[in-house]
């Protein structure tokens, strides 16, 4: 008996354990989105359709990233398209100068990680609007060197198989390989989503919003403005170029001319639309400005599905200024009113 | 017995043509509850700006003496103050609103931490103990404040008292030698005014602080303080007890006009 009761004890608090550890949900999240690379193996969806889920879990990197600046640290970048670029096409460029696929990932982010410390650096002097400026031209001088500099080969750059980890031939053409190579990517989102996680609820989170929200208390609190402003960037280049090596990992043919002041616009919207400073909410943004227009909406409006998107920033501007989010937290304080009132009611019935 | 730990000599500053602070010299001693008094605009801000180095740009000379250490507080960044034991509060309360009172607190600890962003990142045993730690340090502090079940709230929403407190909060998360407090009493009832006289005590006590703090409040400034400063248009009055500041002439007169 009493090692039958051991036993049930050891279970127990293992249980508890488990579903109170924080990534327990970005494990149980990442499971669900893996199994839509499957999906289509079985007919629920069409194959046509797994680039855009696998846009999505890409952005939803991206723009984690710009969460970090926007969010919590009340800094902005219109340069981030740049950065995903970087991390493709230099991915490319080194995977065909015949680098590993791992290696030449570390040999991009350690370059788009020191060139986000420069903007990192800049920031310092400037601020608000002039920042944004800035930012605009660093996106802009690497979209011109992308698609101007020969390297960079004209239209596209072709990476093509990826050998991972050095023994896994991994190709989109293959359908069963794609999916792996679905399955990675969200394995790398998650990795990224609970990373992200773990830095917002340090030390390094809180002071990237004691920079933002009260300067005055950050310096008294001993927190260098320089050194979070430079965390912050070096932080949201990085998510940029990770997801960034993520898509030519993905696609595995890299587009020369689709890093645009239009695409950063639109990872501003998603994290805008989804929420400021929730996980969970970049990935809802990332749904409902790209997934939702690509997914259903142009096969029935055509191109102008778009006007989706500006209707809903607008609507959640003026309704939900802290994004869709949002929405769901009221969702659980209405729930809980009325579980508290209708214990209530029971207990007044009862007397 | 009496020990300097703050000293101020001959500080001035300036704002464009406008002196602030005008050859203003006093000293704090250790253990001491002093305040700083005057009327509105009369500089008690700006002389607290310059104790804590948000700015640089006074001159004279404003040293702080831990542990027998003098240091000439001008040498030291802002960011650099509170490792010396000299901590802080705003008139106009600087909290995250966003963030919960706890997480608050532990901005307070933040040069405490030894473990880095990896450590962090990685949640290794020594970066969780060490939060484990300093959260335990902030429930004692928010258990000593009576603020101990808000803990998980928002600052945002929180009425003025408890955010006033808060931030009181916070700067004994840095285990400081000497608080400086700006108008910790503004906006509060009487009730909670009489609760911080008590709290500034007990703060004192427990924590061994010495305490410097503006107020408008005359009757909390002359239960609490040892010794009160009064200053106007940035000078100095005079420096004295509270009885002997009450019957001081050019005090009465800064504060009810020259036909008092
Ligand atoms: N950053 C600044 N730039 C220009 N003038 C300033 C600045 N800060 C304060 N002053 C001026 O310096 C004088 C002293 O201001 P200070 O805020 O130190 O007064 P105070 O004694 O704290 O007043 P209060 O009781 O209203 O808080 C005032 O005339 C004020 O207008
Ligand atoms: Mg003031």
């Amino acid at each position: 008996m009493k090692i039958l009761n051991q036993i049930e004890n050891f279970f127990g608090t293992l249980s508890k354990r488990l579903t109170k550890h924080p990534i327990v949900p970005f494990l149980i999240f990442g499971f669900v989105i893996a199994s839509i690379g499957f999906l289509p193996h079985t007919g629920f969806i069409r194959w046509g359709t797994m680039g855009i889920y696998a846009y999505i879990v890409i952005f939803t990197v991206v723009a984690m990233g710009l969460n970090l600046l926007l969010g919590f640290s009340g800094l902005i970048s219109l340069g981030t398209a740049g950065f995903v670029g970087a991390g493709a096409l230099g991915l490319g460029v080194f995977m065909n100068m015949g680098i590993p696929f791992e290696i030449a990932a570390l040999l991009v982010l350690i370059i788009a990680g020191s060139i986000g410390a420069l903007i990192g650096l800049f920031s310092l002097k400037v601020e608000g609007i002039y920042l944004a400026i800035a930012t605009l031209f660093v996106g802009e001088i690497l979209r011109q060197i992308y698609t101007q500099v020969e390297i960079f080969g004209g239209q596209a750059i072709r990476i093509g198989t990826v050998r991972f980890l050095g023994f896994i031939n991994l190709s989109m053409i293959n359908q069963t390989q794609r999916s792996f190579l679905f399955l990675i990517i969200t394995i790398l989102m998650v990795l990224m989503m609970i990373i992200m996680h773990n830095i917002v609820k340090s030390k390094t989170g809180r002071a990237l919003m004691a920079i933002s929200r009260s300067q005055h208390a950050a310096q008294a609190m001993g927190i260098s403005l320089l050194k979070y402003r430079l965390t912050a960037f070096i932080l949201a280049t990085l998510f940029a170029t990770f997801g960034g090596i993520m898509y030519g990992l993905y696609f595995q043919n890299v587009p020369t001319t689709a890093w645009t002041l239009d695409l950063s616009l639109f990872v501003i919207a998603m994290v805008v639309v989804g929420g400021l400073k929730s996980i969970y909410g970049t990935f809802l943004g990332v749904f409902i400005i790209h997934g939702v227009p690509n997914l259903w909406l142009k096969n029935v409006f055509g191109d102008i599905s778009y006007i989706f998107s500006g209707i809903l920033i607008i609507l959640v501007i003026i309704f939900y200024p802290y994004g869709f989010i949002y929405i769901w937290y009221d969702l659980k304080k209405i729930y809980f009113k009325y579980k508290a009132r209708w214990s209530k009611k029971k207990v007044t019935d009862h007397e | 017995m009496s020990k300097p730990i703050l000293v101020l000599d001959n500080v001035c500053m300036y704002f464009g043509g406008l002196k602030a602070v005008d050859n203003l010299s006093f000293t704090v001693n250790e253990g001491e509850i002093v305040g700083l008094i005057g009327p509105n605009g009369a500089g008690k801000t700006t002389v607290f700006n310059c104790i804590t180095q948000f700015y640089k740009e006074y001159t004279g000379d404003i040293y702080f003496i831990n542990n027998d250490v003098k240091k000439d507080l001008r040498d030291i960044k802002v960011t650099e103050i509170i490792n010396q034991g000299l901590v802080r509060t705003f008139q106009n309360v600087e909290l995250i609103p966003d963030l919960s009172i706890l997480d608050n607190l532990l901005i307070g600890a933040h040069n405490q931490y030894e473990t880095g962003i990896i450590s962090h990142i990685l949640r290794t045993k020594k970066a969780r103990e060490e939060e484990q730690v300093l959260k335990e340090k902030a429930y004692e502090i928010l258990k000593f404040l009576n603020i101990f079940e808000l803990k998980d709230f928002y600052v945002k929403g929180q009425p003025y008292g408890v955010m006033k407190k808060i931030e009181i909060a916070r700067t004994l998360m840095s285990n400081p030698k000497m608080i400086i407090l700006d108008e910790p009493a503004a906006g509060l009832n009487d009730r909670e005014t009489d609760e911080l006289e008590n709290l500034i005590y007990e703060i004192k006590k427990k924590f061994n602080t010495t305490i410097l703090l503006i107020e408008h409040d005359m009757g909390f400034v002359m239960n609490i303080c040892d010794r009160i400063v009064a200053i106007n248009f940035g000078k100095f009055l005079a420096m004295d007890t509270p009885k002997n500041i009450q019957k001081n002439k050019d005090v009465q007169e800064a504060y009810l006009g020259s036909d008092a």
